[in-house]
């Protein structure tokens, strides 16, 4: 699962926010996006899902079964191909409970017909069941109810793009509005699952010691544009990052 | 007696249509403002079809209503994916321009003078109007069911999915747009059904029953019902087509000189009772439901 931008660029009223010569995600299991406030991360990742549609440039995807190119997908299809972001901004279904909301994200769309209307029952055993597992996994002050607080709703829109099983997952800064050991325990099952070959993943943060200790790769962008990638030691230690992002 | 049958028949398409509503506004968020435009197909369509082509009055409705679905699948690819502002304008456009034709089109629709006479079916029988209204009582309750269904369903989660915000479902993977056009153009042609079924009612067909106040009508009693419930449309109409169309109107014991006063009287406690239900309750008389699903409760439940 290889997704490669080239001459990716977004701008608003002549205003260049992303500028991007080429970029790949997705080749190295973990990854992590750094890079100072209004470096255009999160534009590349709207950029990325068809969510925003650039001002030039091509995405592709490699699926491993041959190369398909995203630029005339919709967000849906973007998702359907398996590339789904989760939100910075906290977004959720207000009318669903969390169990509902996340059978909704297991549901594979080719059963949500006019027919299902008239199914004997609503969701298979396969689906109650990983619902259940994610569910358990988390102390969520109410497990049949709703989502309460902000930190719940975060958690339960990470735990939403996990359940759709992923090719290639975009985290736009899982951390914010997250406690500390709930981050800790769902890029812990973000690992396992990198490492189990599932998925491969791609973290957007300013919590640097989270990506230091759990990506195997990181991109600095900064101005729009990839300016270093290498392993995070070596990013560590890179002069242009040190002074373009961590103030030395 | 008659009187009854023709109020009561009517009140049940008032039903009907207020269940659509609930099923495209409650479920799934589109305000369609344009709900006597789709009515007003299958009323005319099925007139035209009736009285100047000779097509019998089953056929007639299904086609009619089918023309409604198809016009309400166009008008979905138009507006559907715009802001709720776009879409109530342009259904209420869409009524409006319904309305206009029916006035225009004179060779067919007879224009202004009226189209007629559509007959009820069943020949000859006696009881003719009584046996009509069971018929439309059958279709508003299979209507019922299916959306109760419907709430139940994979499809109904999808679309309280969609009302709640269409960005993140379709980021889920969700073809939100397809999901709704459907849904849109299937219940438009179903208030079609509605308007064929009202054509052997009314008898007669004129340009202003065509007029925007059947939708008013069913807006107000699913709101005032409750939008989001399965049942809200039937207890809305009940409060307000029932109790104040058919008890007051028939029953009640007003001298003939404040008679005329009425209809007045009526839109005012109408008005009344929606500014304090959206005051004081706005999510209607019976609130909303949710799916009433049974899951299994472990593994190993039958199929």
């Amino acid at each position: 699962m290889r997704l490669e931008a080239q001459n990716l660029t977004k701008a608003y009223h002549a205003h260049e926010v992303v500028n991007i010569e080429k970029v790949t995600f997705g080749a190295k299991g973990l990854e992590g996006l750094i890079g100072p406030n209004g470096a255009g991360k999160s534009t590349l990742m709207g950029l990325l899902t068809r969510r925003i549609a650039p001002t030039s440039g091509t995405i592709s995807l490699d699926t491993g079964a041959g190369v398909k190119q995203l630029n005339p997908l919709k967000s849906y299809e973007v998702a359907r191909v398996g590339l789904i972001k989760t939100n910075q901004r906290i977004q959720g279904f207000d009318s669903l409970t969390i169990r509902d909301s996340l059978r909704l994200a297991a549901t594979p769309p080719k059963d949500e017909g006019l027919t299902s209307i008239f199914a004997g029952h609503r969701d298979t055993d396969e689906i109650e069941e990983k619902v259940a597992r994610l569910v358990e996994a988390f102390p969520f002050t109410d497990r049949n109810g709703y989502a309460m607080s902000g930190g719940e709703k975060k958690l339960l829109d990470i735990l939403r793009c996990l359940i759709t099983e992923p090719k290639l997952l975009l985290m736009d800064e899982p951390t914010a509005g997250l406690p500390d050991d709930i981050t800790r325990s769902v890029m812990n099952m973000v690992r396992e699952k990198v490492l189990a070959g599932d998925m491969r993943v791609v973290v957007v943060e300013h919590d640097l010691p989270l990506i230091w200790e759990y990506c195997d790769y990181v991109h600095f962008l900064s101005e729009g544009s990839i300016l270093f990638e290498g392993e995070p030691d070596e990013v560590k230690s890179n002069r242009v990052v040190a002074e373009k992002y961590m103030g030395v | 007696m008659d009187y009854l049958i023709f109020s009561f028949s009517l009140m049940l398409v008032y039903i009907g249509l207020a269940q659509l509503l609930h099923i495209q506004f409650g479920l799934a968020g589109i305000p369609n403002f344009g709900v006597v435009g789709f009515w007003g197909i299958g009323l005319y369509g099925t007139g035209v079809l009736y009285v100047v082509f000779g097509v019998a009055l089953l056929p007639a409705i299904l086609i009619a209503s089918a023309l409604s679905a198809i016009i309400g699948y166009l008008l979905a690819l138009l507006v559907l994916q715009r802001s709720g502002q776009a879409i109530l304008a342009a259904t209420l456009a869409l009524s409006a321009i319904i309305a206009t034709l029916v006035v225009s089109e004179k060779d067919l629709t007879g224009g202004v003078q009226g189209l007629g006479t559509i007959k009820f079916p069943f020949g000859d029988m006696a009881n003719r109007n009584f046996v009509f209204m069971i018929f439309i009582l059958v279709v508003v309750l299979a209507l019922v069911w299916v959306s109760a269904r419907l709430r139940d369903s994979r499809m109904g989660r999808q679309l309280v999915a969609i009302r709640d915000n269409e960005e993140l479902a379709a980021s889920l993977g969700k073809n939100t747009a397809a999901t709704k056009r459907w849904v849109f153009a299937i219940t438009c042609g179903g208030m079609g059904i509605l308007g064929g079924m009202s054509a052997p009612l009314h008898q007669f067909l004129v340009p202003y029953q065509l007029a925007p106040s059947i939708t008013f009508a069913v807006w107000i009693a699913l709101v005032l019902g409750g939008k989001g419930h399965n049942l809200g449309a039937i207890v809305g109409t009940f409060v307000t087509f029932g109790l104040f169309d058919i008890l007051i109107e028939t029953y009640a014991p007003v001298p003939a000189e404040q008679a005329i006063l009425l209809p007045n009287f009526k839109l005012f406690c109408y008005g009344v009772l929606l500014v304090v239900i959206i005051m004081f309750r706005p999510i209607g008389l019976l609130g909303t439901d949710g799916p009433k699903v049974r899951q299994p409760a472990a593994k190993g439940a039958e199929t």
